[in-house]
Formats: structure tokens, C-alpha cells, sequence
């Protein structure tokens, strides 16, 4: 697994907001296919950030973005999405007064004229979240919280990506929501889809990771498998001052 | 009286429908490129030369011009796009920078104009047949009523596409949420591009019609047409082209009716004072966008 090229990679990343406020330095991730990445951190650790940058939302001012090896750094928003990755980030991104049907098409633009790949996109989205087809001609912005989560979802996996970056996919969601779209994610591997989940809640993120960054002010701090969180009790209290938030051995 | 009522408003609804047209296309810029455009109303001044140019040089009638005006202009907005605005989204402050420069590109235009036609008003010799029809109880100039079917065909063909067509709503989509549209895969380069291209398009198209409606233009009109647009913006609630729609119709019947009452001078003047009206008592507009921006 080691030698296996990751689908998404940061190099020494630095990024800076307003020119000279460093929210990443000398930051570097990588996501190996097939697997969970998890990324955790207290709050102003830069997990939101290393996700944009990853994603082209964001352009480092050193260091480089790689997609399966590739340096990309620089590289726009959407071509992301022509190489198969896909992005659910932490703010809700649906257009709140078109149709769930009219936010699933959009999500099919690089492919639009394909009439009949956008309906199997379609279908596929309600197939994995049937409340979408029952509300497919209702405005997104009409839906509850975790309805719309499920929308935006649905939009990112109806492109059959390869890769799914996920920002807090639970934040704001009722529990039992939360813990269904946690087995959601944990399943996705199962399906081909490579995940990069960046979370607040540690627990969770533990469980479904493969292997696990943790963040601090910008840097890495420490990586490792989830059972290196699990079983190094060392680690287990690191976390647990830096998240406050306490690993069950 | 009656009859001079009936006037102002069958003039404010053609003189309005053709704000609306400035308003639809200003408001479609500002909410998809954040793009202050001070240089729209020299856009549409333009199509008004354009049109008196193709008459006076190549006979050709002002419908004619039309499809002309669109073409050149959503060419030239293309082309401009490139060339301006890319480097504009890297500044600290687009919004204001691309004010500030759109305001320079207007004076150049107008000194272009002046350069080519020289300082004096111009108008279209040119009049349809029968010069003007009974409408009800009171004749309108043809032309007037050829332009409000034109204004009519091109505000429900916009609205169309805004809200029927997968280009059109990825437009809309770009106003309701500008991260949102890049996260989805549209490439929001040639989609803005797209934007200013169709907006300068109307912006021609429009000035074919001011050509027609009213009764002369010079170079230096274009100011004019900017600030009615930016009224008729702010009335209709940024970045939303219905809005602007109802706004445009609603200023050209204010503006109409208010030389029916009060003197000439005063229209300008009920005109903004709709529009601080609408400010203070609804800040986003007669339709600004509800749950998101």
C-alpha cells in the first residue's frame, strides 16, 4: 500500500489568506486510493483549508498539489471534477431556489449534452437517497438540513467519482442522521470511492479512517493508522488536549 | 386629462420596458461577475450608432440592425471579457476596482463616439408605415409600439432562458451561490465570459431600440442610460433579472407620469425618490433574493 500512488496529495503546501496570513505551513496529506483519510484538529487547525487547497479553491503560496502524482497546483475547481473527484464541502453549497432536479443536472454540466448519462447520474443519486426523487421538483433551499446534506451528497457520488472529499459532512445534522451518513461513508471504499473526511468529531472519524492526519495551527502534527489512535495510549492523550476529546482504547 | 393619463402610461410601459432591458442585463453582470459595469449605457449608445451607422451608410432599417447589434456586441463582450476582467477577480477589491475601471472604459467609449460622429444628436430618418396607430383613444408612434413588441419577445426569450435552460439557471446558480457553481465542475471562466458577452448583446440590442423610441442620441447619452440602469437594479434587488424586469417597467411609468403632473424637470426627481423609498423601506429590492446570495 505504501508504494501505491495516492489520488490526491499536498507537498509542503503553504497558503496564505490576505498575502502574508499563513493559514497552512509546510502542510503535506496524502490520500491513498481506496481508503479513508481522516483529518482532525481543534478548530483553526487549517482542516478546511487543506481540503480547498486540495480541491483548487484555494492556491498555495509554496509548495505543490498533486492528483495521482501529477502536479496540478493551481489547477480550477472543475477540472476536479473531469478527473473524478468530487467535493462536499463543510457550508452548504446547494442553490437553494432551484429544484433538487435542477441541483443534480447542474452537477452534470461537464457532460450536459449527454442526455442519457445525465438521467443514469440522476437515477443513480435517487437510488442511494430515494427522499430525492420524492422531493425532486421541491426547491433545495425548502428541505431540511440533513435532506439537503443527502442532496449534496447525492449530487457529489451521481458522477461515479473516484474520489470524495467530505468537510464535516455531519455538522449541524440531527444524531441519527449523523450516525446513518457515517455508515454511508464508512461503505464507500466498498464502492471503488477513495474518501478524504475532514471532521470535528474525532470519534467517528477514528472508527471509519484508514489512517488519520491530525492538525495543528496550520502544521501537521502527528499521522497515523486509526489503530495507532486506538492502541497508543500516548497518542490517545495528545488528542485528547489538542481536541479535547478522549479516545476510547 | 384622461388622455394625457392613458399617454403616460402606454409611454411609461414602452419607455419602461426598454429600462427593463438595461436593468436585465446590468443586474445579470453584477450578479455573476460582481462587475460594477458604469460603461453599460456607452454599450447601449453604441448599438444606437451602430444602428444609425448601418442606416445612414447602408440604408439598412433598424430591424434590420437587430440581429446585427447582437452579434457585434456578443462578440465584442467576449472578447472584452478576456481582455478586462480576469485580472480584475485577482485584485483586493474587485467590485470596486472593476467600478473604477468600467467608469474609465465609459469615457473612453464616449471620446471614441465623439471621434467618429462628433458631438451633435443624432437620430434615424427613418419611420414606419403608417407612422403612428390608434391605441384606444390615442395614437402612438409605431415605432413606440414595434419597440415595446421587440422589448416583450426579448424580456420573455431572457426569462426563458434564465429559468428554463440548464445554461441559464448554472447563470442563476452563479448568483445564488459563487463557490457553490465551481464545486459542481462548471468552468465559471467561459460562464462569466458567456455572461458578459449576452449582456453586452442586449445592451446593443437595446440601443437599437432607444434609437427607435426616443428621439435623438450623442455620444455622451450613455452616462444617462447607466445611472437609469443602476436605479432600476437596486429597485428590482441586486443580481435578480425579474426584479429588474418589474423595476424597469415601474421607473419608465413613474418617470411618464410624473411629466403628466409635474414639470419636466421633476421625473429625475420621483424617479430617485422611488428609488430611496424602496431603500428604506426594503433594502434588498421589490425582489432581492430571498434565502441566499
Amino acid at each position: 500500500m505504501a508504494t501505491e500512488t495516492p489520488v490526491l496529495e499536498l507537498r509542503a503546501v503553504d497558503v496564505a489568506y490576505h498575502g502574508d496570513i499563513r493559514i497552512l505551513q509546510g502542510m503535506s496529506m496524502a490520500v491513498r486510493p481506496g481508503k479513508i483519510t481522516g483529518v482532525i484538529g481543534p478548530n483553526g487547525a487549517g482542516k478546511s483549508t487543506a481540503l480547498r487547497t486540495l480541491y483548487g479553491l484555494l492556491k498555495p503560496v509554496a509548495g505543490d498539489v498533486l492528483v495521482d502524482g501529477e502536479v496540478v497546483t493551481g489547477m480550477p475547481p472543475w477540472r476536479f471534477i473531469e478527473r473524478g473527484i468530487s467535493l462536499v464541502p463543510q457550508n452548504r453549497s446547494l442553490f437553494n431556489e432551484l429544484s433538487v432536479e435542477d441541483n443534480l443536472q447542474l452537477a452534470c454540466w461537464s457532460f450536459r449534452r449527454d442526455k442519457a448519462r445525465v438521467a443514469e447520474a440522476l437515477e443513480r443519486a435517487y437510488a442511494q437517497f430515494p427522499i430525492l426523487k420524492d422531493r425532486r421538483t421541491q426547491y433545495a433551499g425548502a428541505m431540511s438540513g440533513g435532506q439537503q446534506r443527502f442532496l449534496e451528497l447525492g449530487r457529489a457520488l451521481a458522477l461515479q467519482p473516484r474520489a470524495v472529499l467530505l468537510d464535516e459532512p455531519t455538522a449541524m445534522i440531527a444524531p441519527k442522521l449523523a450516525a446513518e451518513i457515517y455508515e454511508f461513508i464508512h461503505g464507500l471504499p466498498k464502492q471503488g470511492i477513495t474518501v478524504l473526511l475532514v471532521d470535528q468529531n474525532v470519534r467517528q472519524c477514528v472508527r471509519v479512517a484508514d489512517h488519520v492526519y491530525v492538525l495543528e495551527l496550520g502544521r501537521n502534527k502527528i499521522d497515523g493508522s486509526a489503530s495507532d489512535f486506538t492502541k497508543d495510549a500516548d497518542l490517545r492523550n495528545l488528542i485528547a488536549e489538542w481536541v479535547d476529546y478522549r479516545i476510547d482504547a | 386629462m384622461e388622455i394625457l393619463v392613458l399617454n403616460g402610461i402606454v409611454n411609461g410601459l414602452i419607455v419602461g420596458g426598454i429600462y427593463a432591458l438595461i436593468g436585465m442585463s446590468l443586474t445579470l453582470l453584477y450578479g455573476v461577475l460582481r462587475i460594477v459595469n458604469f460603461a453599460h449605457g456607452e454599450f447601449v449608445i453604441g448599438g444606437s450608432f451602430l444602428a444609425y451607422a448601418l442606416f445612414s451608410n447602408l440604408g439598412l432599417a433598424p430591424l434590420f440592425s437587430l440581429p446585427v447589434a447582437a452579434l457585434s456586441f456578443f462578440a465584442m463582450g467576449w472578447g472584452a471579457y478576456y481582455l478586462l476582467l480576469p485580472r480584475l477577480q485577482k485584485s483586493d477589491d474587485p467590485e470596486i476596482m472593476s467600478f473604477l475601471m468600467m467608469y474609465g472604459v465609459s469615457i473612453a467609449l464616449a471620446a471614441v463616439m465623439l471621434l467618429i460622429f462628433e458631438a451633435d444628436s443624432r437620430s434615424i430618418d427613418y419611420s414606419f408605415t403608417p407612422i403612428s396607430m390608434k391605441v384606444g383613444p390615442i395614437y402612438v408612434s409605431t415605432a413606440r409600439i414595434v419597440a415595446f413588441g421587440i422589448v416583450i419577445v426579448l424580456a420573455a426569450a431572457l426569462t426563458w432562458f434564465l429559468f428554463r435552460t440548464l445554461p441559464g439557471k448554472a447563470l442563476r446558480a452563479t448568483i445564488m451561490n459563487p463557490e457553490a457553481i465551481k464545486i459542481v465542475g462548471v468552468d465559471v471562466v467561459k460562464l462569466s465570459a458567456f455572461a458578459f458577452a449576452l449582456a453586452s448583446a442586449i445592451a446593443g440590442v437595446t440601443g437599437v431600440l432607444v434609437a427607435l423610441v426616443f428621439p435623438a442620441f450623442n455620444p455622451f447619452s450613455g452616462a444617462e442610460y447607466s445611472i437609469i440602469g443602476f436605479i432600476v437594479v437596486v429597485l428590482g434587488g441586486l443580481g435578480n433579472p425579474l426584479g429588474a424586469l418589474l423595476a424597469g417597467i415601474l421607473y419608465g411609468l413613474a418617470e411618464q407620469l410624473a411629466t403628466v403632473f409635474l414639470p419636466q424637470a421633476m421625473a429625475p426627481i420621483v424617479g430617485f425618490g422611488i428609488l430611496v423609498a424602496v431603500i428604506l423601506i426594503r433594502p434588498t429590492g421589490l425582489m432581492g433574493w430571498r434565502a441566499q446570495r
